[in-house]
């Protein structure tokens, strides 16, 4: 007999906390029985429901964020992005210097990002093949799922309509430089060219989870619950047999309701940090010790050019093209972009009376490139404190080489400005700096000091953090076994960026979804390990 | 309204950083040192302010908060020449009050502590012998100046009070027509909503299972 599988024509399912205080039938403590409970609904728990209940699993998503529907974004960053983004936007490292920005919604970070489906380089699959013992991630195995992922989430490269202002500026330097330049791949539909990604898309174009996989997995019969938090993953005798959760009011906190889910297969999907705060918090057995340790962060930097006529770099698609001519030798690279005021001031602007007003004048003629670089892969997350009164400490500041590097980034990306035309590289210090020709710039940059662990000096962001329950065949080297699955915990899967087996210079949502699809077919292939029917 | 995100933003480095004991350290320790250095901490020198309440309006302020950001905003955002939005047309400072709300109680209490000792600081830091809320605005620039040259606490306190004024301005839309910036734009240009997309064809043969299993 075949069966009707319709998706909805807008927005998805969702138990929310206002639903469950509502309805008297669930009180304040109740317990779901289900096949896999998927922790996390972004880039790789999305994947993991839509796979799962295709296969005919009941599948149940907790997600911590709150649902956000695309109908209520008003492309204002300020209205919105206190509903979408994780701690408001502040989550920092332990010295405030660092923004870990990252979305805390139902569709997690692939609401907010800016469609950047960054594909990883096939050397990167190769190098994991053949020197992590991960063979069935070597290049001509991992195709089709990357085939897949670009194929379902309209991955394709930018079209010259998409190349926007700031875009072209990037160009016309690189061409100048000689420096080797793309179109940004993304994951859009008929981009309506609004430029707003980071406050949601209204109008459903991006590709995210909430409207992709997530309505997908609901089709077949996927369970969604927001605001609800693990606290910890249940296990006896080695296997995983579920989670427990409280579900929080949004608004006041407050808990409106225990929860403890039955599963055969956990499968979490919280992203780099929260996932190894997850298993800490469950005291996982891990003869790695390696569980939050190893956390790549990508860091980056936003340099900003005055040009002596407008440009309007604001306009058009936010993300246009990359410059990939350091990502394989040094592991830069660069994405042209500029954003909306507000997030100039957010990212900590410096500068202070005439100078910020001379500043914010020159909006109309500036261009920007958000400058990323590989690290060494030293952070780490670690929870401190009880299971539901503790707090997360994330830890990285930058090494005296990646403090090499971030000047280094700094420094090309306002060559590229300079060679394009710019007149003055606003450079992104804490202390208030700017640069108005090369010579001056190098002489800038050597002015800042790495002092104690390069506290204050850039202005760091990072959207990427991954590689913190790394992907390994050696459980006293990694947390995850090749299948995804945790070395020491028979049914507990890990499917998003924390399985990075090293760090890697490229954007993670691409390559979390093609190892959230990957760790789906693991999962269904050893289904005879974990279902019992 | 300022929003829940720029209280967590703003202050997101004071908030993290307030919580390091060793920094916490570092804080009183400043205020120790400048207590010797000008008697009490907490009066370090009177200012003719000291005596001027605050607006009933401000709910979350203490009337010397008010008057720091007062004067910061003062400093900050001199828009007196008409190119821009007058700050007196934005309301920077409920704006500010607003976010203060939307603090956590414990970490507002470490902001009271450090916007109190970047207004007293400057009695001896660069030897301006008045607090920030008495500085002229070249000595008031300065001292934002050197401060963002200064050690770790310093930079954290200061980019804390340029945040909670850029933000509580910029984030209002009537700030926007002068510099340009569109602002939402789908509603007036008419954008169609797509809704979710179908579901993907599974029907051609480059599947991942079938590949990657044959």
């Amino acid at each position: 007999m075949q069966r009707i599988v319709r998706v909805p024509q807008d927005g998805v399912p969702v138990t929310e906390a206002r639903d469950v205080a509502a309805d008297p039938s669930m009180g304040r403590k109740f317990s779901i029985k289900t096949d896999v409970v998927v922790v996390g609904s972004g880039a790789g728990g999305s994947v993991v429901a839509y796979e799962m209940a295709k296969a005919g699993k009941s599948v149940l998503v907790l997600e911590s964020g709150k649902y956000y529907p695309s109908a209520e974004f008003t492309e204002h960053l300020g209205d919105t992005i206190h509903e979408v983004y994780r701690d408001q936007a502040g989550q920092a490292n332990s010295t405030a210097d660092v923004l870990f920005i990252e979305g805390n919604c139902v569709g997690g970070s692939t609401v907010i990002g800016a469609c950047v489906m960054h594909r990883l380089n096939p050397s990167v699959w190769q190098d994991w093949a053949d020197n992590h013992g991960l063979k069935d991630l070597a290049p001509d195995k991992i195709a089709p799922y990357t085939k897949i992922v670009d194929r379902w989430l309209n991955v394709h490269v930018n079209e010259a309509h998409e190349i926007n202002a700031t875009a072209h500026k990037v160009i016309q330097g690189c061409e100048r430089m000689g420096f080797s330049w793309r179109p940004v791949e993304r994951n859009v539909k008929k981009c309506a060219l609004t430029g707003h990604c980071l406050a949601g898309c209204p109008s459903d174009r991006k590709m995210s989870a909430l409207v992709t996989h997530l309505p997908w997995a609901a089709a077949y019969g996927a369970r969604l619950f927001a605001d609800t938090h693990v606290t910890r993953v249940l296990e006896r005798g080695g296997r995983a047999v579920g989670v427990e959760a409280v579900i929080r009011d949004p608004k006041t906190g407050s808990i409106v309701s225990d929860l403890r889910v039955d599963a055969e297969v956990v499968v979490l999907a919280a992203g780099a940090i929260h996932t190894p705060l997850i298993m800490q918090r469950s005291q996982l057995a891990d003869r790695s010790g390696r569980i939050g340790n190893g956390m790549a962060v990508q860091p980056f930097v936003q340099v900003l050019s005055t040009f002596k006529e407008p440009v309007y770099g604001f306009r058009g698609a936010l993300t246009g093209v990359q410059v990939d001519e350091f990502q394989d030798t040094d592991g830069y690279f660069f994405i042209s972009g500029l954003a909306e005021p507000e997030q100039l001031m957010a990212v900590g602007e410096q500068k202070a009376g005439d100078a910020h007003i001379e500043f914010m004048k020159s909006y109309n003629r500036m261009a920007g490139i958000n400058a990323f670089s590989l690290d060494e892969g030293s952070g780490s997350v670690v929870w401190e404190g009880g299971l539901t009164d503790g707090r997360k400490v994330i830890k990285w500041n930058p090494s005296r080489k990646e403090f090499k590097d971030i000047v280094r980034t700094t420094a090309l990306a306002s060559r590229i400005l300079f060679s394009a035309g710019a007149e003055r590289v606003w450079l992104p210090t804490f202390e208030k700096m700017h640069a108005d020709s090369v010579f001056d710039l190098d002489d800038k940059l050597r002015s800042v000091d790495y002092g104690i662990n390069g506290l204050y000096t850039f202005r760091m962001n990072t959207f990427s953090p991954h590689g913190s329950a790394r992907m390994g065949v050696d459980p006293y080297e990694s947390v995850v076994s090749p299948d995804g699955e945790m070395h020491d915990v028979s049914g507990l899967y890990v499917a998003d960026a924390s399985l990075f087996p090293t760090p890697v210079a490229a954007g993670p949502q691409w390559a979390t979804q093609v190892f959230a699809k990957y760790v789906s077919d693991r999962i269904l292939a050893r289904g005879s390990n974990h279902f019992l029917g | 309204m300022t929003t829940r995100n720029q209280a967590a933003d703003a202050v997101a480095p004071l908030a993290q950083v307030s919580r390091r004991r060793f920094v916490k350290t570092a804080l009183w320790g400043t205020g120790a040192v400048l207590a010797l250095a000008g008697g009490s901490f907490a009066i370090l020198r009177r200012s003719p302010l000291d005596d001027v309440s605050k607006p009933a309006s401000l709910v979350h302020l203490s009337a010397p908060e008010y008057h720091l950001f007062n004067r910061a905003i003062e400093v900050l955002l001199p828009i007196d020449d008409g190119g821009l939005t007058p700050v007196d047309q934005v309301p920077v400072m409920a704006n500010i009050d607003h976010t203060m709300g939307l603090v956590d109680p414990a970490v507002r209490e470490d902001i009271r502590i450090g916007l109190a000792l970047f207004d007293n600081a400057a009695v001896v830091a660069g030897l301006h012998g008045r607090r920030f809320v008495d500085l002229d605005r070249v000595d008031a620039i300065a001292y934002f100046d050197s401060w963002s040259r200064g050690n770790v606490l310093q930079k954290a306190l200061q980019t804390v009070v340029k945040k909670f004024v850029y933000v509580s301005y910029w984030r209002d839309p009537a700030t926007w027509p002068p510099v340009e910036f569109d602002g939402p734009v789908s509603d007036r240009w008419g954008i169609a909503y797509l809704g979710n997309a179908p579901l993907p064809d599974e029907s051609t043969s480059d599947t991942a299972s079938g590949e990657a299993r044959a």
